[in-house]
């Protein structure tokens, strides 16, 4: 019997299972990855060897796998996904499989822990081999010891594209281009809330230093807006352009590139909260996240959540976060312990930081105008902007579920996870009007977590 | 609109057809629903359009014709709903499963229905990756299927063509009578006049009864499809056990589920149906899933691979009788019912519809509509149930 | 540190992985970028998220479609193949 069951082994379910079984609560640790440390971390196989230069802090990823290994009150179930999980009468059932072999878990207890990945946008031609995330890039990197391409442009927006594009170049590729299209330092907006994180100076500086290095100079207000392939179907170039403070286009250009990684910030993954019937909210940003309460506690009882799902905010908030719902849910099992003063002070400076980062790279709609109606969104379905606008214009659909529904868009095997939030914006553009907060939830919402083979289905009870 | 001559409520495929019949006979026709286009159960059906599951009846007489009027509405509005005569092989496995079937299938044939027995050499001729344990089959080639959704969109998108009216996102708070006539009814957000009211609201027809004053004894029965990823082409046509038939008309509380397996034209499979009386209850039910998909691969072992991506909940609305409900309120004059379709709402309405419409112009129609009347029920009788 | 590396076959081209490394990772290492066909519009896919999330580095492994080329670690023998709409 396990005290506290926790999904998810990045910085938060690690730090969340230390703190814990700190306090003396059991702890069932699961993990979707085959080896702990989340996509933060992530660790490559002993024959791929540590990718050290990769990582600016690997130190406090490996002290934690360690230490979360060495604990006897710690049990960990790697390469263990979980397809579906019900809340009924106070008890989680969470249905896991592992090595295509079904495990039933019920538990009163539970810490969510489950991050996020890319948010992408869609653009003409993001479907071709070659483009991908900028955390695709940087798992073959880190889990594998594979350099995605020789000749790389990096785009988007956000601080993480900066450790990418260093890894890129650690890894011996040309970061040909370096694009962020919001204006340059927008982050220094908020002296205070820099200065009482200085350890993320470090870390900026890190990578920086790494990419000055080799000349690479990052362009502000520029944006990857098409990608072209080869004959072979493969990545031959991207157009780039200067755009404006809403996204709009000002002036395109043609560079040659064999991969563009290409990524808008993070979407949180609250498939499984939402399943069990947590609370959500939409965040500043427009991403849907779920509710905790400064105990992390989400809207059922006993049920916590710590890290990228309750907002977007970076290693190190997921870590304090963690920290916070690990006591906690050993103090609801019945384990003398108390969240410290400290551990508040902590996650409230870090939450400062990542409400200026939301700030300081905001995603403005402009970027439906790089669009046209022969534009894939739906890379599953390969519905098109067209089709969406049909099912709009002709078939009257009024909100994106319905636009959804008739289209397809959304409906193939990533249920939605990548262009979901994309096409909330774009019915809700084509309509004219705002997306409701049931649009976004809507979208967001997998009632099967993720699709399971009919004969694993079959042969569970 | 302003003054429209009928007004349908529920733009789900039996209020879509019931519209485009009612504009095609010249009404002026406002259609209004709380929500979108097909967001009721109709966007939760697999889009069945057959014959096969009828005993002779005039469910039947019905169903055959709505068959035909699926494939002629196709030519009229230009198609866009995946309309596909993909055709149903029912099977079954037992010795008295089997006599059931033929006994059913010559009575079927004798109606007018096409069947074509099929021993295991020809079933595997037209499904080659059906289980070793079926030997007997029989093919109904008339059995066809349409994406619901889109039917409805598309019909209504017809509808709006031709000059009626489509209002969504608006709910019906009141039927306004006058001397025991319909003269209009109230939104949420406004009043509309009109001497004709069709109720087309499938699983809640009963609330728009009662707040006519009236009584409609419709009651929602659960479903589950599971939706697979998409897959190869591996099932041909609507495959289902012959269970599926005395399932339907089955009057138990309990779950009755039996498998039906088809591939449609996007790739997906889909395994159905369920049906459990439990109320507007729509938890996810994972025994229900998983008893679906071990029928789906005692049926069809090549599935066992196959993904599971979404599981549709639905309501099928149903009457005590498993009757649909076509035709003019007990009590209140121009209030029209077309509800209580259960699992065959899609394949059944056109030709409901057609009879709505014909009887609202007081046209002849193509059969005799009374065994469908809400007149059969009797207020005292049914409420029980 | 010495690298252990094995043999799997994509379509007819042996690929040589290090252990523990995915298909996918295995895959780019030999500039195979193109791993599958859609099926309605037939183009190319690959990796695009690298983590398991978008489902578009689609193969088939021993026979088995629809699989994350992405997550699934290459074993000695494999038999992976490019899918090509939902199948081999």
């Amino acid at each position: 019997m396990h005290n506290v069951v926790i999904v998810g082994g990045g910085p938060a379910g690690l730090s969340a299972a230390l703190a814990a079984a700190a306090a003396g609560a059991p702890v069932l640790l699961i993990d979707s990855n085959p080896r702990l440390g989340g996509q933060y971390w992530r660790m490559p196989s002993d024959d791929v060897g540590q990718q050290g230069e990769q990582h600016f802090d690997l130190e406090t990823g490996l002290i934690l796998i360690n230490a979360v290994k060495a604990r006897k009150e710690i049990e960990v179930l790697s390469g263990a996904q979980i397809w579906s999980a019900t809340h009924k009468d106070g008890v989680n059932t969470l249905r896991v499989i592992q090595n295509g072999a079904e495990k039933i878990i019920n538990t009163k207890n539970l810490i969510l822990c489950t991050g996020a990945y890319d948010r992408t946008l869609p653009f003409p031609g993001w479907d071709t081999p070659g483009v991908m995330t900028p955390g695709g890039v940087q798992s073959l990197l880190k889990g594998h010891g594979v350099l995605a391409g020789k000749k790389v442009v990096v785009a988007g927006s956000g601080p993480f594209l900066l450790p990418v594009a260093a890894g890129v170049v650690k890894a011996g590729g040309e970061v040909v281009e370096l694009l962020e299209a919001n204006n340059s330092a927008r982050w220094l907006l908020s002296p205070f809330v820099m200065l009482e994180n200085v350890g993320k100076l470090k870390e900026a500086f890190y990578y920086v230093k790494t990419i000055s290095q080799v000349k690479v100079r990052a362009r502000f207000a520029s944006a990857v807006i098409a990608a072209h392939k080869n004959s072979e179907g493969n990545l031959e170039s991207v157009d780039v352009a200067t755009i404006r403070g809403n996204f709009k286009i000002k002036k395109v250009r043609n560079v040659k590139c064999d991969v563009a990684a290409v990524g808008w910030g993070f979407t949180a993954d609250t498939s499984l909260a939402g399943a069990l019937g947590c609370k959500q909210i939409v965040a500043k940003d427009g991403g849907v996240v779920v509710s905790a309460d400064g105990n992390q506690q989400s809207s059922i009882p006993g049920v916590f959540v710590a890290g990228e799902i309750t907002g977007i905010g970076g290693a190190e908030l997921s870590m304090a976060e963690g920290v916070i719902a690990g006591i906690n849910a050993a103090k609801f099992v019945g384990c003398k312990v108390e969240v410290l003063k400290a551990h508040r002070k902590r996650r409230a400076k870090r939450q400062r930081f990542a409400d200026a980062l939301i700030k300081s790279y905001p995603i403005k709609d402009g970027w439906i105008s790089w669009l046209n109606d022969q534009t894939v969104i739906c890379r599953c379905e390969e519905v098109s902007v067209g089709n969406l606008k049909y099912a709009i214009n002709e078939l009257g659909a009024t909100d994106s579920r319905t636009a959804k529904l008739l289209t397809r868009c959304g409906m193939g095997l990533c249920q939605g996870r990548v262009c979901g939030r994309s096409v909330v914006d774009l019915v809700a553009s084509e309509l004219k009007i705002s997306p409701t907060d049931i649009d976004r939830f809507s979208a967001a919402n997998r009632p099967i977590i993720l699709p399971i083979p009919l004969g694993v289905l079959a042969a569970g009870e | 609109m302003k003054n429209p001559d009928a007004i349908v409520i529920g733009a789900g495929v039996v209020g879509a057809c019931s519209a485009l019949s009612l504009v095609n006979a010249g009404l002026k026709v406002l259609v209004i629903d709380r929500g979108a286009v097909a967001s009721g159960t109709t966007g939760a059906g697999e889009g069945n359009i057959l014959v096969s599951d009828k005993e002779p009846s005039p469910e039947l007489t019905l169903a055959l014709r709505s068959r035909d009027a699926w494939f002629e509405l196709n030519t009229d509005i230009g198609g866009g709903f995946e309309l596909e005569a993909k055709g149903g092989v029912v099977i079954s496995r037992s010795q008295s499963g089997i006599a059931n079937l033929k006994k059913l299938s010559a009575q079927q044939a004798s109606c007018g229905i096409k069947v074509v027995e099929l021993d295991a050499k020809g079933i595997r001729e037209i499904e080659p990756h059906i289980s070793n344990s079926v030997e007997y089959a029989v093919l109904y080639p008339q059995d066809a299927q349409c994406q619901p959704m889109l039917a409805a969109a598309q019909i209504m998108r017809a509808v709006r063509k031709r000059g009626g009216a489509f209002i969504q996102g608006e709910n019906v708070e009141s039927i306004n009578t006058k001397s025991g006539k319909v003269i209009g009814l109230s939104t949420d957000k406004a009043t509309y006049q009109s001497p004709i009211i069709v109720n087309a609201t499938g699983t809640w027809a009963g609330a728009i009864a009662e707040l006519a004053g009236s009584y409609l004894p419709i009651m929602p029965r659960r479903g589950f499809i599971l939706v697979t990823a998409p897959a190869p082409k591996i099932v041909h046509h609507k495959v289902y056990d012959a269970d599926y038939v005395a399932n339907v008309a089955s009057s138990d509380a309990d779950l009755q589920s039996s498998a039906v397996v088809e591939g449609t034209e996007s790739g997906t499979i889909l395994i159905g149906a369920s049906r459990e009386r439990v109320g507007f209850q729509s938890d996810l039910d994972v025994a229900v899933l998983r008893q679906l998909a071990r029928q789906a691969i005692s049926l069809f072992p090549i599935l066992s691979n196959i993904p599971l991506l979404r599981a549709y909940r639905g309501f099928r609305p149903y009457a005590p009788d498993h009757l649909p409900v076509i035709g003019e309120d007990a009590n209140v004059l121009g209030l029209w019912h077309a509800a209580g379709h259960e699992g065959a709402g899609i394949g059944l309405a056109p030709a409901t519809g057609e009879l709505i419409a014909a009887q609202i112009t007081e046209r002849k129609t193509f059969m005799d509509p009374t065994p469908f009347s809400p007149k059969r029920f009797k207020q005292e009788s049914n409420v029980a149930i | 540190m010495s690298q252990s590396s094995l043999e799997f076959t994509f379509d007819d081209q042996t690929i040589t992985a290090i252990s523990g490394q995915s298909i996918g990772a295995a895959l780019l290492a030999a500039n195979q970028r193109s791993l599958r066909k859609t099926r309605f519009n037939n183009n190319d896919r690959g990796l695009f998220c690298g983590i398991g999330v978008c489902f578009d580095c689609l193969v088939v492994v021993d026979g088995v479609s629809n699989q994350r080329a992405c997550l699934i670690e290459a074993k000695p023998g494999m038999k992976v193949q490019r899918q090509v709409g939902s199948d081999a």
